[in-house]
């Protein structure tokens, strides 16, 4: 599959903080990218360089094959902010209207497609409401609507779940799949590594303003080996985390993912698990993202930086 | 340029269909037109009537009190407006040969601080009885306000009048004489200009220059001020990371501030159209408040006004464009373009001298001048005979200064629009501008 967007070498620097220092990445037609990292990783902000908000102070933003010229280009894109606005006295239609309109659509041509959306979300009969007239979920719906609406070649969703609540979380991720087979190319930034699990092919992992992994998420997976302990019990699992051929555990209230030391042998901890809890579950694989994020960018580094927030 | 054009066509669209803009529109004539009338009103009225007790040491006064008093009513009919209506009733006494005047007058200064209304009493004016003889001699004049000095220089000038004539005719001269010296000479404003076209000048010339520079200015920093709210509530919506991902910063910038200014123009067309008929109106019943409005609504005008309106709106929109894009709210905006309003505005504060003088070094030098120009020139336009020249040069330098400042406004708006932190310093913006 060809590539859509190289993001090569970009750097922004706010004060003297180094927001993005050198972050290099591309995003392959077709698929979903999911760009992780916790907050202030600098994932807006490389975001905000790929839909041309900023200017990269170094490095460069290249595309191919989305449309020449860098007006085109951000026709080409959706784009849902992290931070949703929308103009709250306007009419649902105007609005719309009007930001197909700054997508370089023509209004005219632009009504059938809102009316469609507009169906599809079950907002029909709020056409003519003002957005703050709306409740929040159908908010959502409308920014959700106001970045597809132009139908966008490359999708770029800022933290997509945060704030929805779990019946348009769900919406969304059935929107998503949709529109990957349709052959839409969809950028994912998230802090919710379980969310880009379910969703990505691809994973870009950013850590205070780095790249620290990338790749398909099968290989980077498949990289960090299987030997992680996936298991779902009920009853108090925390001693699990104490034993001695554990290297690393999130004990969770129902579930626990134990990374197996060297030595260690998933017999004897089933052994002795299933002396203390009733065990619903036990599977050994890849570690999720979760895991692999703690491997990779060190859990001391993670400590450390909580103990300064 | 079409989505400059989507942005434009949005900010006018929202704007004149508030119900805010309809009833400024056609509010703010009735308030022009009342700011004018009311005066005259209260003059008809008699609302600005004076109780003045005369007390006379002379003894040889009364007729100039009572002579002055009359001609003075005579003339409040419904006239230009330039002078607050100042009726005065005198209650003269002849006091001839009282030599304890301040005395004498006790009970009636008691009388201006209390006592019941019907009896009130605003002023006393003492004459001692030296006063016919003695140059050096002064009048009293007790008043309930110190700024009352309309009050008394009108009884000051009848005094002295009705002196001026008792030492005429101490000199031998017979009352008819007198009389003939004593008459003042009236005198008729008439402004020539190179084109031949007579205006009539003075004070009612004055007023409406006031007003219509008031009506040029007023929207301009109405609309300016919108332009702040505008931006300042896409930053607090949210709306603006969408917008900017869309467009350059630059077509979103003056999409707002020509959407604006087509708001304000708008409402100054309804404005002048409705001054337009008002004015065929009056000349049709040939008296508008005793003078001719439409020596000031010459086709010219109505070019000169909307071309300095733009103008000046430009020039001062920047400003507020500056402080809506770098602060998070309007009251942290309106703190740091105080100092740069303020400043813009100084032709304004200086008004009363560039009215009287549209031809002076200062009024030529302020119309020239950037960002002071399309003010102090409509203003000469208005009321003085700017050479051609003049009007065209002051429209590029103005030109010039609206570039750049956009292009300033629009660095700063680049950057400024997405901070959402703590209100930017003056060296702060700078920076910015070098940023961007």
């Amino acid at each position: 599959m060809s590539e859509i967007l190289a993001v090569r070498n970009v750097v922004k620097v706010f004060d003297s903080v180094r927001a993005v220092d050198g972050v290099s990445f591309t995003v392959r037609r077709g698929t979903i990218t999911g760009l992780l990292g916790r907050n202030g990783a600098g994932k807006t902000t490389t975001i905000r360089m790929i839909t041309g908000i900023f200017m990269p102070d170094s490095g460069s933003i290249e595309w191919r094959n989305l449309a020449a010229g860098g007006a085109a280009v951000r026709d080409r894109i959706g784009y849902l902010p992290e931070e949703r606005g929308l103009y709250k006295q306007m009419k649902l239609v105007e609005l719309l209207l009007f930001l197909a309109e700054i997508k370089g659509k023509r209004p005219a041509e632009m009504r059938p497609n809102i009316d469609r959306w507009l169906e599809r979300f079950e907002l029909t009969d709020k056409r003519d409401a003002k957005v703050e007239e709306l409740s929040k979920g159908n908010q959502q719906k409308v920014q959700l609507i106001a970045t597809l609406l132009h139908d966008p070649d490359l999708i770029i969703l800022d933290e997509p779940q945060s704030g929805l609540d779990p019946v348009n979380m769900v919406l969304v991720r059935n929107l998503l799949r949709e529109l990957k087979e349709e052959g839409r190319t969809i950028l994912l930034s998230t802090h919710m590594m379980g969310e880009a699990e379910k969703m990505a092919d691809e994973i870009v992992l950013i850590h205070r303003g780095k790249v620290v992994l990338e790749g398909s998420l099968e290989s980077v997976r498949e990289s960090f080996g299987h030997n992680t302990l996936h298991l779902d019990y009920d009853g108090d699992g925390s001693f699990l985390a104490d034993l001695p051929q554990v290297a690393r555990a999130t004990i969770d209230n129902h579930g626990a993912e134990l990374t197996l030391g060297d030595s260690g042998d998933p017999q004897k901890i089933l052994e002795v698990a299933m002396g203390r809890l009733r065990i619903r579950r036990f599977e050994l694989g890849a570690p999720s993202l979760e895991e692999i994020f703690i491997e990779k960018v060190g859990i001391e580094t993670l400590a450390a930086e909580e103990a300064l927030r | 340029m079409n989505k400059m054009w989507a942005v434009l066509k949005r900010e006018y669209l929202q704007a004149v269909r508030k119900k805010m803009f309809i009833v400024m529109t056609f509010l703010m004539p009735v308030l022009m037109v009342a700011l004018f009338f009311i005066p005259s009103l209260l003059m008809v009225r008699g609302l600005g009537t004076k109780n003045v007790v005369v007390l006379d040491g002379t003894g040889e006064l009364r007729e100039a009190f009572l002579r002055g008093n009359a001609s003075a009513a005579k003339k409040s009919g419904l006239s230009g407006g330039s002078q607050l209506p100042n009726l005065i009733s005198v209650s003269y006494i002849d006091r001839r040969g009282d030599m304890a005047l301040p005395l004498t007058a006790k009970p009636y200064l008691e009388r201006m601080t209390q006592g019941d209304k019907r009896q009130k009493v605003d002023g006393v004016l003492l004459i001692p009885g030296e006063a016919l003889v003695n140059p050096a001699a002064v009048l009293t004049f007790y008043s309930r306000s110190a700024t009352d000095f309309l009050t008394q220089e009108k009884l000051t000038s009848m005094a002295n009048r009705g002196l001026q004539r008792l030492r005429l005719a101490e000199r031998g001269l017979s009352s008819d004489d007198v009389s003939r010296i004593m008459t003042s000479v009236k005198v008729d404003a008439v402004q020539l200009s190179k084109t031949g076209q007579k205006k009539k000048g003075g004070a009612e010339s004055f007023m409406v220059g006031f007003m219509l520079t008031a009506l040029l200015l007023i929207p301009s920093f109405v609309y300016g001020l919108e332009i702040m709210r505008g931006i300042i509530q896409e930053k607090t919506d949210r709306v603006v990371e969408i917008l900017v991902s869309s467009m350059s910063s630059s077509q979103l910038l003056i999409g707002k501030i020509f959407g604006v200014a087509l708001v304000g123009l708008t409402q100054i067309g309804v404005w002048l159209l409705l001054a337009g008929g008002a004015a065929t109106f009056a000349a049709a019943t040939a008296s508008f408040a005793g003078f001719d409005v439409l020596q000031f609504l010459h086709p010219s005008f109505f070019v000169y006004f909307v071309v300095f309106f733009v103008l000046a709106y430009l020039t001062y929109v920047c400003a507020y464009a500056i402080g809506g894009a770098a602060c998070n709210s309007e009251r942290e905006a309106q703190q740091l373009i105080m100092p740069i309003t303020m400043f813009m505005m100084l032709p304004w504060f200086l008004m009363a001298a560039i009215i009287t003088n549209p031809d002076s070094t200062l009024t030529v030098a302020f119309s020239l001048s950037p960002v002071f120009g399309p003010l102090t020139m409509f203003v000469r336009t208005l009321v003085g005979d700017p050479p051609m020249t003049h009007v065209l040069l002051s429209i590029a330098i103005s030109l010039v200064t609206v570039s750049v400042l956009l292009w300033i406004t629009t660095k700063i708006f680049r950057v400024g629009i997405l901070s959402y932190g703590k209100r930017p310093t003056i060296p702060e913006l700078w920076r910015w501008i070098k940023v961007a």
